[in-house]
């Protein structure tokens, strides 16, 4: 296990640049998302990390070792990083044994060894029995595990997962992932975990790498990234988020749709722009004397929560609102709507 | 700094297509070195041309003999193209689209002829019908002969089209046939010409059943040039006549090609209860590819079963034996040489997808374009300044495998693309090198198709005609010539042994090939390309 040091990294396919100058760190056995939406280029973050195609400028340290810079680069076969790719990649003319035996060194380990290793992952992974089957035998969750077993068994310096959960349907999804993770923190595993699920990587992870056309749009651990985001943008892609526009006054209160009365005043307005605020931070209710009025105009129900949709009866406002359940709302209630959070108000200067 | 070169260069290797990689130097030079072997018959036939004067260049292609036999050449080639493509079409989408009993028999049934070549259906049919002769004659054992390249190729691609498309036509309101037309056609039209190269190559580089019917072809020109009046020039001159003729049709078949390219991704496959159960169609299927298989498998064999039987003569063992022997050895020496020159090239193709790896494609189709006749005038021709390979089995081993090299470079770039780049990326971090990627990843999953892909170039070799004729060493006999010196002599009974025994060797590995593909790990089937190895 190793701590992961990338400075001013960049990465060009031909005159595109992919990675721009991106820096992070890692210590030893966490474990750290990169999220983004698709082509922002975590995945070639990850393959860089890994060695698989070389940067441009900048440095990537694991631990004290220089491993990647622009001229000189560590092979991919020299990283020792477990790389466990989409849907697992598992070598289709091994069976089980010998796809998580593959990167053990045969010069150096006896076969017992070699052995005793395969059967520690396969019980690690709950797979025991399975020694012998081949990889199209494999429902697609266990061909993941295998994968995940194939890259801890060489004793990786860092295990780097590019999507590994991808294919598989979302009940599957959820309870391997958390597998995973707690497998992944058993071991002490400094690890990275490419994923463009916001929840996926706020649930597994000691730090977020939020990813934007190459860049880091911010970094820090999942409640810092979910609680206090750097611009509206970024709040929309860690979760759901209500913007609404906003004046801000010389004294520091703020006024929108739904400030509360305490926050309003009379001084000068400073500045114009955007708040944030997460649905679930918004109370609804009936008949609370509190709050501003609207008319609930579309419920989304979820089972475990609800959404609500209400449009304010002092302007064209709408408002998101999460409940838990149950509740007993219904389309055309009039409703109270307030904000119970923190105001995250950003200047459009 | 502690990484070498080398080193550096290992790690760019690894790097997927498109994204930045370079080639080692010690590869470009290899492909540079084969790419000029491949062309030494072309330039050669070049410089031999061109040692007549220009204006004795244009009289010899303009004289009425030479344009009567390119006349015949292209009416047998557009005859026999034509035929193809619609029997071609309208067989393999029944097979593939109508409710039968027994599919897979009735495919393998339609294929099987493909073990058999030319001149041993013109021999067989011959003996039924001693006075068979002419254009029309040819046409019709051609297309005996090369109907399963277009089966072969249409059913592949048929296989791949999503049934949803189909599915969705017809809650569109599409008949049958409108969906026939503006669905399935446009998918298939890429095979269909692919079919239709392999069979038009075919007819331009046939030799024997022309000559057998009397039919004078560029082919029959060129070999009797060289017989009778030993003018390599002019025989030289037809001869890029006839390479000129096979790259038009391969450019023709590029152009189409290139159209489909980007539509190829598609899913599995028309499930047996979306077949269509007409009563009418079923039995139009099953009499035609029944016609189909009397008249290309049961009457040649008939006839070499009944020839074989009713031969009062004995059978001279030690020189079937001796055949066989020189056959196999000289196709598998071929076959090893093609294998040999196909790896770098396949690499360089399968890995980088850089103008010098396009430019190396082509310089390799030239190859595919050039007929037995033609590399066998080139390769006797420069033989004689060979010293000790001239008339040796090394020459006419060197002629297969130049012959055949497009073949073995289009499996070697498909078997080799059948490893995931991802397998190798995943390899690479388990602390392989590059070298132990390719051991034990690459070839260990690439293998079995290279195999199947090197036993082709063998089996092809092992029928090829008029190259052996013209190559093989004194007093060297092999199954093909055997079969051509009896039956030129109409001595059908003495041939029949030697044909049977080469139609049942190459029956094997065509039954193995018209089987339904197995999925493999990868969603490639492993057939589709090696259909392209077959001529």
């Amino acid at each position: 296990m190793t701590s992961l040091d990338v400075s001013h990294l960049t990465v060009n396919f031909g005159d595109r640049t992919v990675i721009d100058d991106l820096s992070f760190n890692l210590k030893e056995g966490e474990i750290a998302s990169l999220l983004g939406p698709s082509g922002c280029g975590k995945t070639t973050l990850l393959r860089a990390i890994a060695g698989l195609l070389q940067p441009r400028e900048g440095t990537i340290r694991f631990g004290s070792q220089l491993v990647g810079v622009s001229t000189v680069v560590l092979p991919p076969h020299k990283r020792r990083t477990g790389y466990v790719p989409q849907q697992g990649a598992l070598f289709p003319h091994l069976n089980v044994a010998k796809n998580i035996a593959f990167g053990l060194d045969k010069k150096e380990l006896s076969t017992q060894e070699i052995n005793a290793t395969v059967s520690e992952m396969l019980s690690l992974i709950g797979m025991s029995g399975y020694e012998n089957q081949m990889p199209t035998e494999l429902s697609g969750g266990q061909q993941t595990r295998v994968a995940l077993a194939r890259a801890l068994a060489v004793k990786p310096r860092m295990v780097l997962l590019d999507e590994p959960f991808s294919a598989l349907d979302a009940e599957l999804r959820n309870e391997l992932r958390s597998e995973v993770v707690a497998l992944l923190r058993k071991q002490g595993t400094t690890a990275i975990l490419v994923t463009h699920d916001r929840e996926e990587a706020l649930v597994s992870s000691d730090k977020v790498v939020l990813m934007r056309d190459g860049k880091i749009a911010q970094y820090g651990t999942p409640e810092e990234v979910y609680e206090s985001p750097v611009s509206p943008s970024v709040a929309v892609s860690t979760g759901d988020a209500l913007i609404l526009e906003a004046e801000q006054s010389d004294n520091g209160s703020t006024r929108y749709a739904i400030s509360s009365l305490e926050s309003e005043s009379k001084s000068a307005i400073a500045s114009n722009g955007y708040v944030v605020i997460r649905p679930e931070e918004i109370s609804v209710s009936k008949n609370s004397s509190l709050g501003v009025a609207g008319t609930l105009i579309q419920l989304d129900y979820y089972g475990h929560d609800a959404m609500l949709v209400i449009k304010l009866e002092n302007g064209s406002e709408i408002i998101r609102a999460r409940v838990a359940g149950p509740m007993d709302f219904e389309v055309g209630d009039i409703v109270k709507v307030e904000h119970r959070g923190p105001i995250r108000f950003f200047s459009n200067q | 700094m502690a990484t070498s070169t080398k080193e550096r260069l290992t790690n760019r290797l690894f790097t997927s297509r498109g994204e930045p990689g370079s080639i080692h130097p010690a590869l470009y030079a290899l492909v540079g070195m084969l790419l000029a072997v491949v062309l030494i018959p072309f330039v050669y036939l070049v410089i031999r041309a061109f040692e007549k004067p220009v204006p004795e260049i244009i009289d010899l292609l303009l004289r009425s003999k030479t344009l009567e036999v390119l006349l015949t050449t292209s009416v047998l080639l557009a005859v026999v193209v034509a035929v193809n493509i619609v029997l071609g079409t309208l067989i393999s989408a029944g097979l593939h689209f109508v409710q039968l009993p027994k599919t897979h028999l009735l495919i393998v049934a339609a294929v099987l002829p493909l073990a058999i070549p030319s001149y041993v259906f013109t021999y067989t049919w011959l003996a039924l019908f001693p006075s068979l002769s002419g254009t029309l004659a040819a046409a019709f054992v051609l297309v005996l002969t090369t109907l399963p390249y277009m089966l072969l190729a249409i059913l592949v691609s048929l296989r791949r089209i999503d049934n949803g498309f189909i599915e969705v036509a017809r809650t569109l309101g599409l008949s049958r046939v409108q969906i026939f037309f503006r669905v399935i056609l446009p998918q298939i039209r890429g095979s269909i010409s692919a079919g239709a190269l392999l069979a038009g190559l075919y007819v331009l580089s046939d030799f024997g059943a022309v000559s057998l019917l009397n039919v004078e072809t560029l082919t029959v020109s060129i070999q009797n040039m060289f017989k009778s009046s030993y003018d390599r020039s002019a025989a030289s001159v037809i001869s890029l006549l006839l390479i000129l003729a096979s790259i038009l049709f391969i450019a023709a078949d590029e152009k189409i090609k290139d159209k489909n390219a980007k539509e190829n991704v598609f899913k599995r496959l028309a499930t047996s209860d979306s077949r269509i159960q007409s009563f009418r169609l079923k039995s139009i299927v099953l009499i035609s590819v029944g016609v189909y298989a009397l008249l290309a498998v049961v009457v040649p064999f008939y006839v070499l079963i009944s020839r074989f039987i009713s031969n009062p003569n004995p059978i001279d063992i030690s020189g079937l034996f001796t055949a066989s022997i020189s056959t196999i050895s000289v196709s598998a020496l071929g076959a090893l040489i093609a294998l040999l020159f196909s790896a770098p090239l396949g690499f360089l193709i399968a890995a980088h997808a850089g103008r010098f790896s396009k430019v190396s494609e082509r310089i390799i189709l030239i190859g595919h374009a050039l007929p037995g006749v033609v590399v066998g005038l080139a390769l006797v021709s420069l033989g004689s300044k060979l010293g000790p390979i001239y008339q040796s089995v090394f020459l006419l081993a060197f002629a297969y495998a130049l012959l055949f090299l497009a073949k073995a470079v289009a499996s070697m770039t498909f078997s080799l693309q059948l490893v995931p780049q991802v397998l190798k990326e995943v390899a690479a971090t388990l602390g392989k090198s590059k070298t132990k990627v390719s051991t034990s990843v690459v070839f260990p999953i690439a293998l079995p198709s290279i195999g199947l892909g090197t036993l082709l170039v063998f089996l092809t070799a092992m029928k090829e005609l008029p190259a052996t004729l013209m190559l093989r060493p004194t007093g060297m006999d092999t199954l093909a010539t055997q079969i051509w010196s009896y039956a030129s002599i109409n001595r059908f009974n003495d041939a029949a042994p030697y044909a049977l025994l080469l139609v049942l060797i190459a029956a094997v590995p065509t039954f193995l090939l018209s089987l339904p593909s197995r999925e493999v790990s990868t969603e490639t089937n492993k057939n589709d390309s090696q259909v392209g190895s077959l001529t």
